[in-house]
């Protein structure tokens, strides 16, 4: 799955003229990347892959998925896209925290109308293949900040997506952890995953097959 | 779409978990709702039971022929004595109009001196005819009632009334200083003797007791529209009293009750009774007829309304549940901004998001309307027995309906809400904290 930008621009509402966070921005990526966008902090790296998830809209330019432009699709397509193409690492995690990792896991497979039974042996299978075989039934408040990211990634691989979208993946985790989840979106890439990561971290972005690097709110490539 | 049902109704169960005091509240709101409304229904199957009731003992289309008393003349000399409706006009008109369902004639003489076993006391007599016992008879019977025999033969019979002890006091009313009840000595007499088939005598008049009326109780007697609890004493035929100058029937004119069965031939009766009293009397008022039909309507008008009006307490309180619902479920969308983004991120769409705080609201409001109906239950029997008001009459749909109102109105009232929290963008709502 393909991804184009050119031109993009996004300018939030407030003060005079709006803050612009992109001016300009234009890249591709192939099927099956691995990308790093760097930058100082409020550079737009996060804007940036909003938009590339579908989570916002630019305020201009062309985004074309798969060689379809985003401004075309209803919300209901773009839901849908984000449930079967997509899937989103956080920093903060932003798992459900009353309910159990594998009840986390299946959310998007909730979504996509997937059986129960099947819902529960991928959440479990995909629990385990992120080493968290066990701990199924465990809420993200009784995990580590490592393994809540994990089960973070387990949810993101739910639906099988094309690409993976991680906003500083690491950026709440200690330098142990920080490791096992890069090893992760590199297994996850080498199996053929699109990885576009969003990171302030030079060494973890050293480790990208590419480097996007930004800077107020444009591209510096 | 079963399944998203399920999950939805999971997690609204566990922000009832979590939200402990919350949630109690948006119960209590709309359980206030449950039990008003619940209270409402009885009231109104109160009320249209008390209506068919009154049908069916007072009937309505009743009407009654009354002699004029408000005739002027101009001058002394103008003045002749009116004419009077005796028995026999009585009989020509059932004869005239035999469908009719009652022609009940009835005359009223006071102060009459009854005597048993050598006691005398005052009372009152009421000259009638079998007929009267067709409407208003909430009595039952020791004996027999009067019959056509006795009434065409002038027998000196008569059927004593005997008054239903008064209900026990409430547990309340206990408590507050009574009034004592006045009782005739009359009424004293025919309560502590058995007077069934014994003679008694009015103003020396010997009349054989062929029959004791005993009043219903209270709690079974039906309420009556019209011409109900007169306090009947003694009853004799009007033809005896007549011919025993109980009654004169030159100057005392009979007040004739009828009722023409069906509603739809009111007016028909209406029409034939006045030309009857035109072509007996002639041109001059000399007689009214009183449109009882209209008064019984419009009683029935006036419950209605009074059932109306309760309903609409229900109603408002049902708003004002449902406005709690809202504003909770306005705070529960508020506090799970962040949840929503997530959900949306991980490919809920806005239908999804809409449904998840619908399916919660509705859950608050089944929860509520349950535990309403169980109030409402507890507040129109045992509540209400021992408050000495009488229990509600509660239906087994009672609770099904208020509950499913209950879960309607959450339903409504989240729909604003819930359109909210599907109307954020996902970016926006994951950024909140």
């Amino acid at each position: 799955m393909s991804i184009s930008c050119s031109d993009l621009s996004k300018t939030y509402e407030g003060g005079h003229a709006g803050w612009p966070a992109l001016r300009g921005v234009s890249f591709e990526i192939k099927p099956g990347e691995f990308v790093a966008v760097t930058g100082p902090s409020g550079c737009g790296k996060s804007t940036l892959l909003n938009i590339l998830g579908l989570l916002d809209e630019p305020s201009g330019g062309r985004y074309l998925l798969n060689g379809r432009s985003i401004l075309e699709m209803s919300d209901g397509e773009r839901s849908d896209f984000r449930r079967d193409e997509l899937g989103f690492i956080f920093q903060s995690f932003n798992l459900l925290n009353r309910l159990p990792a594998a009840d986390n896991v299946c959310l998007p497979m909730m979504y996509a109308g997937i059986p129960r039974a099947e819902m529960h042996h991928r959440a479990h299978e995909l629990l385990a293949k992120v080493g968290l075989k066990g701990k199924e039934k465990k809420t993200p408040l009784e995990l580590s900040g490592g393994e809540r990211q994990r089960v973070a990634i387990a949810r993101a691989l739910a639906n099988a997506p094309k690409i993976l979208l991680a906003d500083e993946p690491t950026g709440n985790l200690d330098s142990a952890s920080s490791r096992e989840i890069m090893d992760a979106l590199l297994k996850l890439h080498a199996e053929g995953i699109t990885v576009i990561m969003v990171t302030h971290d030079r060494e973890l972005a050293a480790r990208a097959q590419r480097n996007l690097r930004m800077k107020d709110g444009r591209l510096e490539e | 779409m079963t399944r998203e049902l399920l999950n939805a109704a999971k997690t609204g169960l566990a922000e009832v978990r979590v939200h402990k005091m919350r949630s109690v509240l948006s119960f209590l709101a709309i359980a206030v709702g449950s039990v008003v409304f619940m209270d409402s229904f009885a009231s109104i199957v109160a009320i249209q039971h008390r209506l068919r009731e009154q049908e069916r003992v007072s009937g309505i289309a009743r009407l009654k022929i009354v002699q004029n008393n408000s005739l002027r003349f101009s001058t002394p000399d103008e003045y002749k004595p009116p004419p009077v409706f005796t028995y026999a006009d009585v009989r020509d008109l059932r004869d005239r109009l035999p469908w009719l369902y009652m022609v009940s004639p009835e005359k009223r003489t006071g102060h009459n001196v009854f005597e048993y076993e050598g006691r005398r006391v005052v009372t009152t007599l009421a000259g009638v005819t079998p007929e009267w016992a067709k409407r208003n008879f909430v009595y039952t019977l020791k004996g027999r009632f009067l019959d056509w025999n006795d009434t065409e033969n002038k027998l000196r019979v008569c059927v004593l009334v005997r008054r239903a002890v008064p209900p026990p006091p409430s547990r309340i009313a206990r408590t507050k200083r009574k009034k004592p009840g006045y009782t005739s000595a009359f009424e004293v007499m025919v309560s502590h003797n058995d007077m069934l088939g014994k003679v008694v005598k009015i103003d020396n008049v010997t009349f054989t007791v062929v029959g004791i009326l005993d009043e219903l109780p209270p709690s079974r007697r039906p309420r009556l529209s019209l011409g109900g609890y007169q306090n009947y004493n003694v009853l004799a035929p009007v033809t005896t009293l007549t011919h025993f100058r109980f009654i004169r029937e030159a100057t005392s004119s009979l007040d004739v009750t009828i009722d023409a069965g069906r509603e739809r031939d009111f007016d028909k009766a209406m029409k034939l009774i006045k030309n009857f009293l035109k072509t007996r009397f002639g041109d001059t008022d000399y007689f009214l007829i009183e449109n009882q039909m209209g008064m019984l309507q419009e009683q029935m008008q006036k419950s209605i309304k009074a059932a109306l009006m309760t309903i609409s307490l229900g109603m408002l309180a049902f708003l004002a549940g449902g406005i709690g619902i809202m504003n909770v479920t306005l705070a529960t969308v508020f506090a799970r901004t962040k949840e929503i983004g997530i959900r949306r991120a991980v490919g809920a769409n806005r239908g999804d998001i809409m449904l998840q705080f619908i399916v919660e609201a509705v859950m608050l409001g089944l929860i509520g309307g349950v535990l309403g109906s169980v109030l409402g239950y507890l507040w129109g029997v045992p509540v209400k027995v021992m408050l000495g008001m009488g229990a509600s009459p509660i239906k087994p749909w009672m609770p099904v309906v208020s509950v499913f109102i209950a879960a309607f109105t959450a339903f409504v009232f989240a729909i604003y809400p819930a359109w909210l929290a599907a109307g954020m963008k996902p970016a926006d709502a994951l950024r909140t904290e």
